[in-house]
């Protein structure tokens, strides 16, 4: 029986384990060789140059570019969303009506593909007839208006709004599932011992959300680390690179200017942030875990 | 535990049945098939093609494997199959500087046999052949179709605003005064994806300088704060700041642009010949709705250049079925027929001077006209000069679009990172 039970595990994980190291593993692997490469993409060979793509790197001006904006994503893919989201729950939790409506609202844009989300929101941001500027115009507030995506002081601010209102129907449900996880009896026990709606928030409820808050804080800074898709679809990393997130920066190296070993230095460099991030996520999960245990 | 093991197996064998097809299917290809991959989609000609193959496919017998992609996305597809190997035996490809690149990568394999059993050097225009076909002294390319970049505008609003055609620089100012006051943008610009941009790099610079200099420039041998580069990017400024352009040009494509000149919002743009294509679909009519000037003459000593990209195709240097792939490029460039319906489709000028030119509408006739008696044709500027530093000066375009004022350390910093990847 033992031997059978071998056979089925062989059998059953020679797929996913084929498929995992054929297409995330070998990969992974390669591009930590090319990034000691001068590889072009279509020549057939290239020389070793060390690190010397990441010397490069550290003067690179795009580079530095690029990983401040990819740092301003983070730290406001940890705060927009999640606070969008939390403040979302909050409200639908408390019984409000038509809240399950409201929610199916909220939650659509997580479906609908970085592609949809971007378009819609380039129309948002169109400088002529664009919603935003028309709003802006609307509320007597003309000055205001700007062409959004086109002038560097605002491109990588608009597509992270953009981002965020995806990413907050997101952070909402887990929030919300947070939520019904809080014991009636501990908020009725507050209650009884005078504790008002705004002490109970902070003493009860934040408290027990914290394994939502480590979920959905993984999630925002991971998905920002991505970020590439929405980017491409609204800016492409411009006007003139004032948007390139890594990602960007290390698609455009590597495709369009042909630099295939510095584009792959550059997602080296995003793996060990990645996995910088991770590292702390799991650990975090793990401390939480034994507490619960 | 029996039927355990018939499910392991299963299961293998549903693995290796995955593989197995593909693994037939290619092995056969060579035989009748040629694999092409190109970026003639949707507006730019997919409907034409599609036919166009099925011509040729009908006259010798040879299949067409067909995988287009979008022109932007192109760029990335063709350099992903050339990374994993899998380049398709035929694809289509920018003469100049990306070519260039191309073969001295060694992924492509010369043509010249073909040149000679075909005799292309007889139907294609001697200056194509030298331009865009040769590479270090080979032949790599097949041209299938080429663009002339000029002044195209609306007729109607031009002629309402009292504009005659511009021939020298202080004749543009004047109609773009003329037009301003009219309360027309007078050019509109396209630059969210940076190179409609480089047209207006590209003639102040051919026009001032000349071909000789702005060859050197593409090539690394001149520097861009060179006084000539200065004194382009200086009349290109004027423009701008005198309210020329239409607003916001970063936000808006080509087409964006092409859209506010139809609609007659503004006067004219610096596009190439596809535009024609674009406003043809668009039901406009060529001659009376649109019609385009050549760029102004600046300085009467410089040689008159032409700008414009040639779409051409090549075959990988691995191709399965090279002598198929000789053949398909034989007949798309040879077959007058499937030539004039490309040209009529695409907006775009045949190589083929047999093609005859009555086919074309009275713009497209013209714009070869203008080609034919240019002393020199010039690739526009991410043609012309290698890849990397393409990319550098198209964001450097952009940026001056946005805010010209402070061109000479743009173009400080533009020389620093082209000297940096740029091959001597």
């Amino acid at each position: 029986m033992g031997r059978s039970l071998g056979w089925w595990r062989v059998a059953l994980l020679a797929l996913p384990l084929g498929v995992y190291g054929a297409f995330v593993v070998w990969p992974l692997l390669s591009s930590f060789a090319y990034s000691a490469t001068n590889w072009n993409g279509f020549r057939l060979s290239f020389d070793l140059v060390g690190f010397d793509n990441f010397r490069a790197l550290a003067k690179d001006p795009l580079f530095a570019g690029a990983m401040r904006n990819t740092l301003i994503w983070t730290v406001a893919a940890i705060l927009v969303p999640n606070g969008l989201g939390f403040l979302l729950a909050l409200g639908l939790e408390r019984g409000v009506k038509g809240a399950s409506f409201l929610k199916s609202v909220f939650y659509m844009p997580v479906c609908l593909s970085a592609v949809v989300v971007g378009q819609i929101w380039i129309w948002i941001y169109r400088p002529d007839w664009g919603a935003l500027n028309g709003l802006l115009a609307a509320v007597g507030f003309p000055q205001g208006e700007r062409a959004w995506l086109a002038e560097p002081g605002s491109a990588l601010f608009a597509i992270i709004a953009a981002w965020s209102w995806q990413q907050a129907g997101l952070s909402m449900v887990i929030y919300l599932s947070g939520l019904t996880n809080v014991p009636h009896e501990l908020l009725e026990a507050a209650a009884l011992d005078g504790a008002g709606y705004w002490r109970r928030l902070r003493h009860v409820i934040l408290p027990m959300l914290k394994p939502a808050t480590i979920v959905v804080v993984a999630l925002s800074v991971i998905n920002s680390l991505k970020g590439f898709d929405i980017v491409y679809i609204m800016t492409g990393g411009g006007p003139f690179h004032a948007s390139d997130t890594l990602a960007v920066l290390m698609y455009d190296e590597s495709f369009k200017r042909y630099r295939m070993g510095y584009g792959a230095a550059i997602s080296v460099v995003l793996f060990l942030i990645t996995l910088a991030v991770i590292t702390v996520y799991f650990r975090q999960l793990r401390k939480l875990e034994e507490l619960t245990a | 535990m029996h039927s355990a093991r018939t499910l392991g197996a299963s299961l293998a064998a549903l693995t290796l049945g995955l593989i197995a097809p593909g693994v037939r299917s290619s092995a056969l290809a060579a035989d009748n098939e040629v694999t092409i991959s190109h970026y003639f989609t949707g507006d730019l000609g997919r409907d034409a093609i599609t036919k166009i193959f099925g011509t040729f496919e009908q006259g010798s017998g040879v299949k067409v494997v067909d995988t287009p992609t979008g022109h932007e996305d192109f760029k990335a597809a063709i350099l992903v199959m050339a990374a994993g190997r899998n380049l398709p035996d035929v694809f289509s490809y920018w003469a100049g500087a990306r070519t260039a690149f191309v073969v001295d990568s060694g992924a492509l394999q010369p043509i010249d046999d073909l040149y000679q059993s075909a005799k292309l050097d007889a139907i294609i225009p001697a200056s194509i052949v030298k331009g865009a076909t040769l590479y270090g002294g080979k032949h790599y390319l097949v041209p299938f179709g080429y663009h002339y970049a000029g002044l195209f505008y609306n007729k109607k609003v031009l002629a309402k605003a009292g504009v005659t055609e511009p021939r020298t620089w202080a004749d543009l100012l004047a109609a773009c005064k003329k037009l301003k006051a009219a309360g027309v943008a007078p050019i509109a610009l396209g630059s969210k994806n940076r190179w409609p941009a480089q047209f207006w790099f590209d003639y102040l610079l051919l026009r001032t300088a000349g071909p000789d200099y702005r060859a050197k420039l593409m090539a690394g041998q001149a520097s861009y704060t060179d006084p000539q580069v200065q004194k382009a990017m200086k009349m290109w400024k004027e423009l701008v700041d005198a309210g020329y352009f239409a607003k916001n040009p970063n936000a808006d494509d080509w087409t964006d642009a092409a859209d506010k000149v139809m609609k007659g919002e503004a006067g004219m743009t610096l596009m190439g010949t596809w535009i024609t294509g674009y406003w043809d679909g668009l039901k406009q009519k060529p001659g009376e709705d649109y019609d385009f000037y050549e760029f102004p003459v600046i300085d009467a000593k410089v040689p008159k250049a032409a700008v414009g990209p040639v779409d051409g195709l090549v075959i990988s240097a691995n191709a399965k079925n090279p002598d198929g792939a000789r053949k398909l490029l034989a007949f798309l460039v040879q077959d007058t027929a499937s030539q004039a319906a490309w040209a009529k489709a695409q907006g775009a000028l045949s190589p083929n001077i047999k093609v005859d030119p009555s086919g074309y509408s009275p713009v497209m006739r013209r714009a070869l006209e203008v080609v034919s008696n240019a002393k020199a044709f010039a690739f526009n500027y991410d043609l012309a000069t290698t890849p990397p530093a393409a990319e550098v000066g198209l964001s450097m375009f952009a940026e001056f679009m946005n805010d010209p004022s402070g061109y000479p350390a743009l173009l400080k910093r533009t020389q620093e990172q082209v000297a940096a990847v740029i091959k001597k």
